[in-house]
């Protein structure tokens, strides 16, 4: 297991930060995504799919209703999921992520502590923490740990 | 020419639907299966989203429609179904039925964009109304259509050329839906789900002016520039982000310790079977209902502003505000307020049709069945799918 740190302020440097953990995700990843509403989950994955050159930052936006955002890279396939709507084991399942799941593609899940199942299928964890105050700012601590 | 009688087929996220509309000016019969009403009472945010789901209404919800409008599978001219954008095992449950019966029963099938469906229900209930019906009130061109709801912010500048409509995307939210913000927020505020009809009627009741909410900042580092010649020059792109004012209102929350009066309304309200806007009020301090109203009209003065900023930039003709959030009652009295003062006429469609349903997706497709577009019977869902 590995575990790395990173601290960002704008929205700009948590784009660029994802960026960069693209590099680290190699595929296949299932990627639990934690933090709390507001703590820059979504445009953390706007760099992820970005990096993958899946998408262009401007066009990631929340899959909250729409649950399961497809972005389709040269090499890798990004998911971006969210199951902030999702409430049973048996809802998930028909949700069909197991599918998702393939050599070339990432994963990358929203609210995903709610089901063990996941839990068990993750191989690394992002961790977003809103850290700003009338000091720091608009600052954010962002975890990286791969298991 | 002779009347047609188009089924439209809708199953891209919560709702099963089906329904029967003539020649794309009125609706026959239009049912939708919705799971929302149900679980509502348990306060839990519970989707019909289910691909197994779909499957399961699919058959009863077309029989339904059909029977409603008195009419079997063979004197339908056409079907009509929802290709995207949307959950792809939903679509697939639509689209695989449709095809099926277009198949068995020998008749043409037409693939639809969603958000295509949603501008043309405005253009449906209007037809019915009897509007653009002569020349000296015929739909003038081009329309910009803001659709707006739980899942997309979109602009759009339609076109048509002979019976076929085009679209040009010239705005979309850059994170959050409008509606998603609604949702969230009145998650936030232990309001309930869904968040934008309690927001809407509880803003009446607070002070729209007391909270200000910084408007939100987007930059255009994509924006189309140099050499694009006349088309792409000074039209710009018009970008909502609602994120932000989400993340507002949860640091309001924080700095003006309002979570203990949020927790004791979850638990006063969790008391309520079916809490009324009585209750509601009854159990919402001065400070939430004014962080509401605030929020409500810190929304309303954005997609207003931007929507009306696009309608000068493009030169529209007249403007359409459809999806779920095109219900909101103050939305509505600001973009009538403002385009009037412009002179720019504004359709919104009724409430029933203001979310997923299958009339808008049967109203859509005829255009494109007087043009003979009709679908290859191997065409899939496109989960993504762009309209244009």
């Amino acid at each position: 297991m590995s575990t790395q740190e990173f601290t960002t302020h704008s929205a700009e440097e948590t784009i660029a930060l994802g960026r960069k953990l693209a590099g680290m995700l190699a595929p296949p990843k299932v990627v639990l995504l934690r933090g709390e509403l507001g703590a820059g989950k979504t445009t953390l994955v706007k760099g992820i799919a970005e990096g993958f050159q899946a998408a262009s930052a401007d066009n990631v936006t929340s899959p909250t209703f729409t649950l399961v955002h497809e972005y389709r890279g040269p090499e890798v396939n990004v998911y971006h999921i969210d199951l902030y709507r999702v409430d049973t084991p048996r809802q998930l399942e028909t949700l069909g992520i197991d599918d998702l799941i393939a050599e070339n593609s990432v994963l990358l899940i929203e609210w995903g502590d709610k089901f063990p199942s996941l839990q068990r299928d993750q191989n690394a964890e992002i961790t977003l923490k809103h850290s700003g105050n009338e000091r720091t700012g608009d600052e954010r601590r962002i975890q990286l740990r791969i298991y | 020419m002779a009347d047609a009688y188009i089924l439209g087929i809708e199953s891209s996220c919560d709702e099963t639907a089906a329904a029967v509309v003539r020649s794309g000016e009125q609706i026959v019969s239009n049912v939708v299966f919705s799971q929302i009403a149900m679980h509502q009472p348990y306060g839990g945010v519970v989707p019909e989203l289910a691909s197994r789901e779909h499957l399961k209404a699919i058959i009863p919800v077309v029989r339904e429609a059909l029977a409603d409008a008195g009419k079997d599978y063979q004197s339908i001219d056409a079907l009509a179904v929802t290709q995207g954008p949307g959950l792809a095992g939903a679509l697939l449950v639509g689209i695989s039925y449709a095809k099926a019966l277009a198949f068995a029963l020998d008749k043409p099938l037409i693939a639809v964009n969603h958000l295509e469906g949603h501008i043309h229900a405005v253009l449906l209930e209007e037809r019915q109304k009897g509007s653009f019906s002569s020349s000296e009130h015929k739909l003038n061109f081009p329309v910009l259509a803001l659709v707006v709801s739980g899942g997309h912010t979109h602009l759009y500048l339609a076109q048509q050329q002979g019976e076929s409509w085009s679209y040009e995307n010239i705005g979309h939210t850059r994170d959050d839906a409008a509606g998603e913000a609604f949702d969230k927020v009145a998650k936030l505020l232990a309001l309930g789900y869904p968040g934008g009809p309690i927001i809407d009627k509880l803003s009446t009741h607070g002070d729209p002016t007391a909270v200000k909410f910084p408007p939100s900042q987007i930059k255009h580092p994509d924006r189309r520039h140099q050499g694009g010649g006349v088309e792409s020059g000074d039209r710009p792109r018009m970008d909502f982000s609602y994120s932000g004012i989400k993340t507002a209102v949860l640091r309001y929350i924080e700095m003006h310790g309002l979570q203990g009066a949020i927790d004791d309304r979850r638990r006063a309200l969790s008391d309520i079977a079916q809490p009324k806007l009585e209750d509601y009020i009854a159990n919402c301090d001065r400070q939430s209902l004014d962080l509401v109203a605030s929020f409500q009209r810190a929304m309303v003065d954005d997609l207003v502003g931007k929507t009306l900023a696009a309608a000068r930039a493009y030169d529209a003709a007249t403007l359409f505000v459809t999806g779920g959030v095109a219900a909101n009652n103050e939305l509505r009295q600001g973009f009538e307020r403002e385009s009037a003062m412009e002179g720019l006429p504004v359709y919104f469609p009724s409430r029933p049709l203001s979310t997923d349903n299958a009339a808008m997706i049967a109203a859509a497709a005829y255009p494109k069945f007087l043009s003979g577009d009709f679908a290859p019977l191997d065409f899939s869902a496109e989960a993504g799918l762009a309209l244009k």
